[in-house]
């Protein structure tokens, strides 16, 4: 399906294929957010995910000649991103995700976030085994729809409808306290 | 409900940004490491032009440049490669630490298991 | 036999010296085979001159840097080699002991031995040390789909080594760094 509009980065990823290194600079710094968020997320460091971040465009950077498109160049990040977080994931199995006391910042800190909800989700993310944290960042984060989600990681779509069942579940738990109680007004 | 959480939950995970060294630091990188090209470059044939004065002078004035872009791109070589033996180095430290960390570990409840 | 040559035998075979001929760096097999079935390779090889440039950009206003470059003072190459597979037991012991019994040469010495059930991980810790002095350090690491070898050349210090944990994303133990100094634990 093409997009009724032309996306301008196409051309950036066309003259960053026949070689303009400018042109390769804008991609990176168009993604490197989404790449570096998702990495945090998944890793839970700030220099896991830096270095995970690096080691993905380095990769993009000899891979651009199978990348057709910035939607491709998307979905490429996204795999590549989330299988090398799952990878190490699984090989450093004795990790502690972030506990409280690691500094990293792994939301935004905008005048209308959510400190307790953070809290919740943060929380969250370390009590999730790595491909269930990946389907809810790719959900949640990259605004993926569950289908895209299961071609993403490749993994079966039952899979990956039954993690975000599981993980909306346990966040409704966890922020139950945080919705505000309704007032009954039983004075006469 | 379900659709509340859900926003707050995308609320919570927008994207976040790197540190700002770590974002310059990579586009150095991708900068200076050119990306693999996918088809050569189209070398169509110029009509041929005697060369004027002002081609000449353009020309000499491109040398300039092309010398002072040479040792810039120097520069950056020599920073690129610097970063990356960093980076090598506290990846090596990494891996050296957490090979000890496995031993202490060990090490650590063998002597908790012996009541030492 | 010249009288040179046998001055430099005497010297090699000297009772007091405690490095043996091969030195404290090691001579690690390409390993190209194992490198071929492993998912993830990390092959990491620093000499003087790469450790030098590495540290004019470590960042001394930077903790972790600051650490780094502390640790790197005095050290002369740092090799790493670690091969990750995708199930158990795809590599065998025999991979690993054209190293190990490089460290059986006079000079090595283990410090440390560790075979844990828990972790399934089986760490050795070689030093080798010359007038008091760490000049050498090889650790091997077999875990069930993981092997790791490290060798650090140069004057190593153990202590500082053992508190980078915490810097690099590496969990914090409570581990009391004297008691890790002490002698070979089985």
């Amino acid at each position: 399906m093409n997009d009724a509009a032309a996306d301008p980065l196409d051309n950036e990823l066309a003259k960053a294929r026949s070689g303009e290194r400018a042109a390769f600079g804008v991609l990176v710094q168009a993604h490197q957010r989404s790449v570096y968020s998702l990495a945090l997320r998944m890793l839970g460091t700030r220099d896991l995910a830096e270095d995970l971040t690096q080691e993905v465009f380095m990769q993009l950077n000899g891979n651009l000649r199978s990348i057709d498109s910035n939607r491709h160049l998307r979905f490429w990040l996204r795999q590549v991103t989330s299988n090398r977080a799952i990878d190490q994931l699984r090989r450093r199995a004795r990790l502690q995700w972030t506990s409280l006391e690691e500094e990293t910042q792994l939301f935004s800190d905008e005048e209308d976030s959510d400190p307790l909800l953070q809290r919740h989700m943060r929380a969250l993310l370390a009590e999730l085994s790595p491909p269930a944290r990946a389907v809810l960042l790719l959900r949640y984060q990259e605004d993926l729809d569950p289908q895209d989600i299961a071609r993403t990681l490749d993994m079966p779509l039952n899979t990956v409808k039954s993690h975000l069942k599981r993980s909306l579940e346990s966040m409704r738990e966890k922020t139950a306290g945080l919705v505000p109680a309704r007032c009954e007004d039983n004075s006469t | 409900m379900s659709d509340d959480i859900e926003s707050r939950m995308r609320a919570a995970l927008r994207p976040v940004a790197p540190r700002e060294e770590f974002a310059q630091k990579l586009l150095a990188q991708t900068i200076v490491d050119p990306p693999a090209r996918s088809k050569p470059r189209d070398f169509t044939a110029a009509k041929l032009r005697p060369l004027a004065w002002w081609l000449t002078a353009s020309l000499a004035a491109s040398l300039v440049l092309a010398v002072g872009v040479h040792r810039h791109l120097e520069q950056q070589r020599m920073q690129q490669s610097g970063l990356e033996a960093r980076r090598e180095v506290l990846k090596a430290l990494r891996v050296t630490s957490q090979k000890l960390n496995l031993a202490y570990e060990a090490v650590k409840s063998q002597s908790e298991k012996s009541g030492v | 036999m010249s009288k040179y040559t046998l001055t430099l035998l005497i010297a090699l075979l000297a009772p007091g010296l405690s490095w043996a001929a091969s030195g404290p760096k090691l001579t690690i097999p390409s390993f190209a085979g194992l490198a071929q079935k492993a998912s993830e390779s990390v092959t990491i090889t620093l000499d003087p001159a790469m450790l030098g440039m590495a540290a004019r950009f470590l960042d001394s206003n930077d903790p972790q840097d600051a650490a780094t470059k502390d640790v790197l003072k005095g050290l002369q190459g740092i090799y790493v080699r670690s091969y990750t597979f995708d199930r158990d037991s795809a590599y065998s012991q025999a991979d690993i002991d054209a190293v190990r019994s490089q460290l059986s040469a006079p000079g090595w010495n283990r410090l440390v031995e560790t075979r844990s059930r828990k972790s399934h991980a089986d760490v050795d810790i070689y030093i080798m040390v010359d007038h008091d002095r760490a000049v050498g350090l090889a650790i091997i690491a077999s875990e069930p789909r993981q092997f790791t070898i490290v060798n650090i050349v140069g004057a190593i210090d153990l202590d500082k080594l053992h508190r980078l944990e915490g810097q690099f994303g590496v969990p914090k133990l409570d581990i009391d760094a004297s008691k890790a100094a002490k002698p070979a634990q089985k």
